[in-house]
């Protein structure tokens, strides 16, 4: 099958009963997406299809092949993800594990929602467990990255 | 063989066995070596998970100020972002389960589906003829291998989800479904999974030595207990019940192994990296400078990894058989049913008082179905430390249950005992007509009371005093707004034996380039301790923190220090690797001062700059460094002794305010207040973030999380993360945690005391007491379901 992933594309050989994360992890080695209940229960293995987020532990990776796949590894360009920047500005990752996850379903939250309410953020996120504790962090984060990407599209309407 | 906390062995009297066995032998190195430094090794007290043990100590080779002599610190006490949290956000850390060796094989674990019995017939063959299937080991085809009680692959079943043989694979998916291939009978029989089947009369045997532990009930006196009572004025009497609780780390126990011919490498997320050596040189015959063990990045332990899983025995000796690396990682919900968790208490409390609020007799009577094996970490420690009371009689009765065994969760013995000991302190407050927190200041202890030794720092005073003001204790709940509402608020408190200790090492290298490599053998389980060990090096360098790299988690590569466990992890190793750092700065000072020409001691350092007070001629580290060229500096630091007539603890409080619908009998915590003595703050960030995951999973404890075995079929049925409820970002009210700082002089030289266990010690009785608070009605069990509310208001 033919995955788009991250912005390249890769002919892998995997059965059709496959799920998404089995290939990302295993054929592609993009160990960032973690895999922890395998029954979309947890939201460990979030990543975008488009801009849709999905547990890729119920995924059929053969039914990705028409989308873009993003996952953490995805995420930064030259310079992190507001939300990546402001996840380490407010400590929102302990061991790290969930992370991944959360980051991708709360860039799926933003591009859907560009100004969410603290009800939003905690609907929106209830799907992705931490075990941690960090939650209250997360949801800051969201706020803060809110907040930068619409200072700068603002910035960058201005520009214009 | 001693598994790591001492689930194998007895750990009462010295802790492990293996710490035991550590203690003498040094012992009688220390008697013979008359012609070395008299006195040179010592005793000394460590607490860990509240068992005491006495070790051997070396005395460090020079002795360190406290810190706090040192004037303010510039990097120490920062919000500095953790030093790994790029790595976290990218996905670019690497965690046990990402370790992908070319070739390798994956574990498939067959478990028993019975609570009971035996296997009569296990047959492979079918398993092993599947076309990628290379493997498969039943009991007979590994050494003696003692999980908890039960020898690895014990084809005699003692509990559900057991492991009875196992398989690899070229990929998890062929090993899990030749699983089926296996042919296997079972001979079930009579099982005992409650407490209360497990000690009634012709009960099962669920181990040879019958059910009950060998030394219970474990009884603990102090004064006249049944005095006590008859003198008090108001004596309140009740039961309390408390959950088998699931650590449910999102990393699940696992390890991959791989051999280079007789060289063993082993991947283990584990809160202990020495002991897990330790167990795979044991179980393989091998010397320990044959077994590597790494952990890098791990995704929680909270207590349950602390020495080799079931996990890395597996993986290691297929890999043997098999020639090939070999991952075996927990499936979910093997991860449920099978890799430890807090057990479950019932405890019968009575306390007596003088009208005046004074304790007069503290007494419980408390069971604990540990599970098929476990250490006896029970909830009566706190009883005997937390209050000043003279009359004081605990007894806990361990029983043995036809159940995965136990293993410890953050704050052991103590989560459990806190709920039944401040839910009394309240219901006895009630009775007195007193406020719960008035109770609480009257029988104030301080002195540790158990151990009859002053503390080396107590501001749990402060604690209360902070936390009712910041609450508004005094205020009384806001109204609620719909006439279902009933708003409540309580309090808890909380102790726990936070000191660390020896032995734990560190080095500290200086490179020509500046940079500085700090070698310690700890684990950062999410914690944050790589930071704020790259804290404490840089400050006492007084180099820049992005020149200091902290490298913990292998064997090979690091000196010994002990497991992250017992929130001894800052109070051990911080002083290790302050001691390191100072001896490396001695030699980069000593070569500085010759190219300065002046005298070393009138040299400082800071952000990587040496100076000489005075005339303020300045080098840079890297000057200095480019000038000694590969000579290398080389710090070397440990920990030193506790002090010997001084008992370290932190201690904290917690103000916490409901909302419970008492149409639905849902429970909603509104905010929690949190107050805490833990000395020195290293981090305030990383600190309060330990916190509020103390909090949150004490929010867990006290709502949702419950493991449910079938009492018929003897089986867990909620081995899920759905329908095993851990508090969602939708369950966590508003958290305001507060620090009593000082730094603690006595209890070591940077000051610090532990953090890790001390949060999710007084959450569920605080929200236990509001619940109780707003509904007017006692509410003795948790989890506070809706179910168990509405049952205490009756409806």
């Amino acid at each position: 099958m033919r995955l788009y992933v991250n912005g390249v594309t890769h002919d892998v050989a995997a059965p059709p009963h496959a799920t998404l994360l089995t290939v990302l992890r295993d054929a592609l080695h993009l160990t960032g997406t973690k895999l922890v209940c395998d029954r979309g229960e947890c939201g460990a293995c979030t990543v975008l299809l488009d801009e849709v987020p999905v547990y890729a532990c119920l995924t059929l990776a053969v039914a990705c092949q028409e989308a873009r796949v993003t996952t953490i590894e995805g995420i930064a360009g030259d310079d992190l993800h507001p939300l990546q920047r402001a996840f380490i500005a407010h400590d929102a990752a302990q061991c790290g594990y969930c992370t991944p996850g959360q980051i991708l379903a709360g860039i799926a939250l933003l591009s859907r929602t560009p100004r969410p309410s603290d009800h939003d953020i905690a609907v929106a996120m209830s799907g992705n467990l931490c075990r941690c504790g960090t939650y209250p962090r997360i949801a800051a984060a969201i706020r803060t990255a809110s907040e930068t990407m619409r200072a700068r599209a603002e910035g960058s309407d201005a520009a214009r | 063989m001693p598994r790591g906390d001492g689930k194998a062995t007895t750990p009462t009297k010295t802790g492990r066995g293996r710490a035991a066995g550590h203690a003498g032998d040094t012992a009688h190195k220390a008697d013979a070596d008359a012609n070395g430094a008299p006195g040179r090794f010592i005793t000394t007290r460590v607490e860990i998970e509240g068992r005491e043990q006495i070790r051997i100590v070396e005395r460090p080779a020079f002795e360190l100020p406290p810190w706090s002599t040192d004037g303010p610190l510039s990097v120490v006490g920062q919000r500095v972002p953790r030093v790994d949290a790029l790595e976290k956000v990218t996905g670019r850390a690497r965690y046990t389960t990402d370790i992908q060796r070319p070739g390798t094989l994956h574990v498939a674990i067959l478990r028993a589906p019975i609570a009971r019995g035996r296997v009569t017939r296990i047959d492979l063959a079918p398993a092993l003829s599947l076309p990628g299937v290379r493997d498969g080991v039943t009991r007979a085809d590994l050494p003696t291998i003692d999980i908890g009680g039960v020898p690895l692959l014990d084809p005699t079943v003692h509990y559900a989800a057991q492991p009875i043989a196992a398989l690899c694979a070229d990929s998890e998916e062929l090993a899990r479904d030749a699983l089926r291939h296996v042919v296997v009978e079972y001979a079930a029989e009579p099982h005992a999974v409650t407490v209360e089947d497990a000690l009634a009369p012709g009960a099962p045997l669920v181990r040879p030595g019958g059910n009950r532990s060998r030394n219970s009930p474990k009884l603990y006196e102090r004064g006249d207990a049944a005095k006590g009572l008859r003198d008090a004025d108001v004596v309140v009497t009740r039961e309390y019940r408390t959950p088998v609780a699931l650590h449910s780390a999102l990393e699940p126990h696992g390890a991959v192994a791989e051999w280079a011919g007789d060289q063993l490498t082993v991947w283990e997320s584990t809160q202990g990296i020495f002991n897990t050596r330790e167990d795979l040189a044991n179980a393989f015959g091998l010397p320990m400078t044959q077994v590597r063990v790494i952990k890098d990045y791990m995704g929680g332990g909270f207590g349950a990894k602390n020495g080799a899983s079931t996990n890395a025995y597996l993986a290691a000796a297929l890999a043997r058989r098999t020639g090939r690396p070999v991952s075996c990682i927990n499936e979910r919900d093997a991860e449920q049913m099978d890799s430890g968790n807090r057990p479950a208490t019932v405890q019968r409390v009575s306390l007596g008082a003088r009208r005046d609020g004074t304790l007069t007799a503290i007494v419980l009577e408390a069971q604990i179905p540990l599970g098929i094996g476990g250490w006896q970490g029970g909830p009566a420690k706190i009883y005997h430390e937390l209050y000043s009371c003279p009359n004081v009689h605990t007894s806990e009765t361990y029983a043995y249950i036809n159940a995965s065994a136990m293993a410890s969760f953050r704050a052991p013995g103590h989560a459990e005992g806190a709920f039944g000991l401040e839910r009394a302190m309240d219901t006895l407050a009630a009775a007195l007509g007193m406020d719960p927190l008035a109770l609480r200041v009257a029988n104030y202890a301080t002195t540790n009371v158990e151990k009859l030794r002053p503390y080396t720092s107590k501001r749990l005073d402060e604690c209360y005093r902070m936390g009712a003001e910041r609450f508004g204790w005094t205020r009384g709940a806001a109204p609620a707004l719909h006439s279902s509402i009933r708003r409540g608020r309580g309090m808890a408190s909380l102790t726990w034996g936070a000191g660390g200790g020896p032995p734990a090492y560190a080095l500290v290298r200086l490179n020509p380039d500046a940079s500085a490599d700090v070698l310690t053998g700890s684990q950062d389980l999410g914690t944050g301790t790589r930071t704020v060990l790259a804290q404490v090096a840089a400050e006492a360098l007084g180099a820049r923190l992005a020149d200091v790299r902290v490298i913990l988690g292998d064997t090979e590569r690091t000196p010994y220090t002990g497991n992250s466990w017992g929130s001894m992890t800052v109070a051990s190793v911080a002083p290790a690797v302050r001691m390191a750092a100072v001896d490396a700065r001695r030699e980069l000072f000593a070569a500085a001062a010759a190219m300065l020409s002046v005298d070393a001691s009138q040299l400082d350092a800071r952000d990587s700059v040496i100076r000489a007070r005075g005339d303020g001629a300045s080098i840079t580290f890297a000057d200095v460094g480019a000038k000694l060229g590969d000579v290398m500096i080389i710090g070397r630091g440990s920990r030193g002794p506790n002090p010997d007539d001084a008992h370290i603890a932190a201690f904290g409080a917690q103000f916490a305010e409901v909302e419970v619908d008492v149409e639905t009998g849902i429970v909603r915590v509104l905010r929690i207040v949190s107050v805490h003595d833990s000395g020195r703050i290293l981090n305030p960030t990383l600190a309060e973030s330990q916190v509020e995951g103390g909090i949150i999973q004490g929010i867990g404890y006290a709502l949702f999380e419950e493991r449910v075995l079938d009492r018929t079929l003897g089986i867990p049925l909620n081995p899920t993360l759905h329908d095993y409820k851990i508090p969602t970002m939708c369950d966590i009210p508003l958290l305001d945690v507060l620090f009593v700082e000082h730094s603690d002089d006595q209890a070591n030289h940077v000051g610090a005391k532990g953090l890790a266990e001390p949060p999710i010690i007084p959450t569920a009785p605080a929200i236990a007491n509001a619940v109780a608070d707003a509904l007017g009605v006692e509410v003795n069990e948790i989890p506070l379901t809706p179910w168990r509310v509405r049952a205490a208001i009756g409806a």
